[in-house]
């Protein structure tokens, strides 16, 4: 008689006005959430694609000296980086090369060539092995005057602070709409018991247990937030495909298009699952709790 | 089957409108209960229903201490119980058919049971043309037929009605106190509640009366006689 997507036989809560609007809310609810768990998990992916291109990569800054012959200083700092176990390939940048990396910021490359600049050598570490970094850059200062090794590490490390920060925000958001849908359930929830409270009390005079009565609360609203939570999870999806489109498009290195992993799409499809059942166990606590006040 | 020992009822706070009531129903017995508007009628009624607790004194009923009943037993023993209110209190987005089917529906019956059982005693109040009306279509007398089949359809061992033939045409009321009497013969309790003298009449039976909140009991000739002196 009563299931999932049944009626409420007795209670027809589907007639109720008071929580007709009920979808909307949770659509509204469901979509915030969903793009902040798509922004959880797109951001810890972004962090994990940062740190396996920047600890991969290492780069050696030659400082410009007047008078010094930059070359032969790049070409020593290579040949040490070469011999430096578990280094896969060292690559010095030309002064072309530099200066064309800089020509989107500073204009025609022609004229970069004729400032200062420091000479850069980039450094590729063999996969799955260790470098003393430290050794390595004090090997590098000691017989290269002017080469710096730069891991990257304080930059990716404030990149890191950054990008948990913002994760944390979203996982705050995601606990303050569950916090939000569970009131407006309880609310809706108390204001139906009151609605129907001559037809509990037929019920329960004519033998009805509480959790028969509870369930057909319990159904009832299971169902208006999957009703609300499927359209709410798909603007959410759609939402988040046009923001990776867009980001996609500026081409701009670290800045990629939003990418979910795996396990990103398995949470966002349990999200209407998880506010049915976060739905049926606040419904059932609320009117379990109201039919103990009535005899 | 039931008793009453010393029982007092209030509502919240308010004063007692039940005081020290005595009584004990045997099991298988027929009783009037009759009393003036406000005497407190309704409030035994609901007690008997298990509607309300006592809020002193010892009620028992089939056997067991009310005030010790955890509240999961409750359903239990208002399965035993059939209740004729006097506003029907019918469900009117449902059909006749629904509403007395409701008990066993509750009960977790097997749908074709209900059908035939439902159908049968619909047809035995005169209601078989009308098993898909809604109360809001049906009569007064109608829809206390409807009130009196959903509170007889699981045989309960204890029938309270109040006012049970106060909507319906003489010869409809004699009928419906026919079928009470059948199933007092079977062994269901049954406490009527009413101010008719004439059923008390027709029906001599054991009449309790309610004065000022406090009970008192007598046989039908007994109240008669006195009815009639008052009324004198």
């Amino acid at each position: 008689m009563i299931n999932i997507f049944g009626n409420s036989p007795e209670l027809q809560l589907e007639k109720d006005a008071s929580s007709k609007y009920l979808p909307i809310v949770i659509a509204a609810m469901v979509f915030l959430a969903a793009l902040a768990l798509m922004g959880l998990f797109s951001l810890h992916s972004a962090v994990q694609n940062w740190s396996t291109a920047v600890s991969g990569n290492l780069t050696v800054e030659i400082a410009y000296e007047e008078g010094q012959d930059l070359d032969k200083k790049m070409n020593k700092a290579s040949q040490i980086l070469r011999n430096f176990p578990g280094i896969e390939e060292v690559n010095p940048l030309s002064i072309d090369d530099a200066a064309k990396l800089l020509e989107p910021y500073l204009g025609r490359a022609d004229i970069i060539k004729q400032l200062p600049l420091p000479r850069l050598i980039e450094v590729t570490i063999s996969e799955g092995s260790s470098v003393d970094l430290l050794a390595a850059a004090k090997k590098l200062s000691t017989e290269v005057p002017g080469a710096i090794l730069n891991t990257h590490r304080p930059w990716l490390d404030k990149m890191i602070v950054l990008a948990r920060s913002v994760q944390f925000l979203a996982g705050a958001i995601m606990l303050l709409v569950s916090i939000v849908t569970v009131i407006i359930i309880v609310f809706a929830a108390r204001t139906g018991m009151v609605m129907h409270h001559a037809i509990i009390e037929v019920l329960h005079l004519i033998g009805a247990r509480d959790s028969y009565i509870a369930q057909q609360f319990q159904n009832y609203f299971a169902r208006l937030c999957l009703i609300g939570a499927f359209p709410g999870l798909i603007c959410a999806i759609f939402t988040m495909e046009f923001l990776s489109f867009l980001a996609g498009r500026l081409e701009a290195g670290l800045i990629s298009a939003p990418s979910m992993i795996v396990e990103g799409w398995i949470a966002l499809a349990m999200v209407p699952i998880l506010v049915a059942l976060l739905t049926t166990i606040t419904v059932r606590w609320i009117v379990m709790g109201s039919l103990k006040r009535m005899m | 089957m039931v008793r009453f020992e010393n029982v007092g009822m209030r509502y919240g706070m308010g004063p007692e409108v039940l005081r020290d009531i005595n009584m004990h129903l045997a099991p298988g017995s027929f009783h009037f209960l009759t009393g003036p508007t406000g005497a407190g009628k309704s409030s035994l009624l609901k007690l008997l229903a298990l509607s309300h607790r006592p809020s002193r004194g010892l009620l028992t009923l089939f056997g067991q201490e009310v005030s010790s009943l955890q509240r999961e037993d409750l359903p239990s023993y208002r399965r035993k119980i059939g209740v004729v209110f006097q506003e029907f209190r019918l469900l009117n987005h449902l059909s006749a058919l629904d509403n007395v089917a409701l008990p066993l529906r509750i009960m977790g019956l097997e749908e074709e049971q209900i059908l035939t059982n439902v159908t049968e005693l619909l047809n035995w109040v005169e209601l078989g043309a009308q098993m898909q009306a809604k109360p809001p279509t049906l009569s007064g007398g109608e829809k206390q037929r409807v009130a009196i089949a959903r509170a007889v359809i699981n045989r309960p061992q204890l029938l309270i009605a109040d006012e049970p033939t106060g909507s319906m045409d003489p010869e409809m009321g004699l009928r419906l106190m026919h079928l009470f009497q059948e199933l007092n013969k079977l062994g269901t309790t049954v406490v009527i509640a009413t101010h008719d003298i004439e059923l008390i009449r027709r029906f001599p039976c054991p009449v309790m009366y309610l004065k000022q909140g406090t009970l008192h009991h007598t046989d039908a000739d007994e109240y008669l006689k006195r009815h009639q002196r008052s009324g004198l």
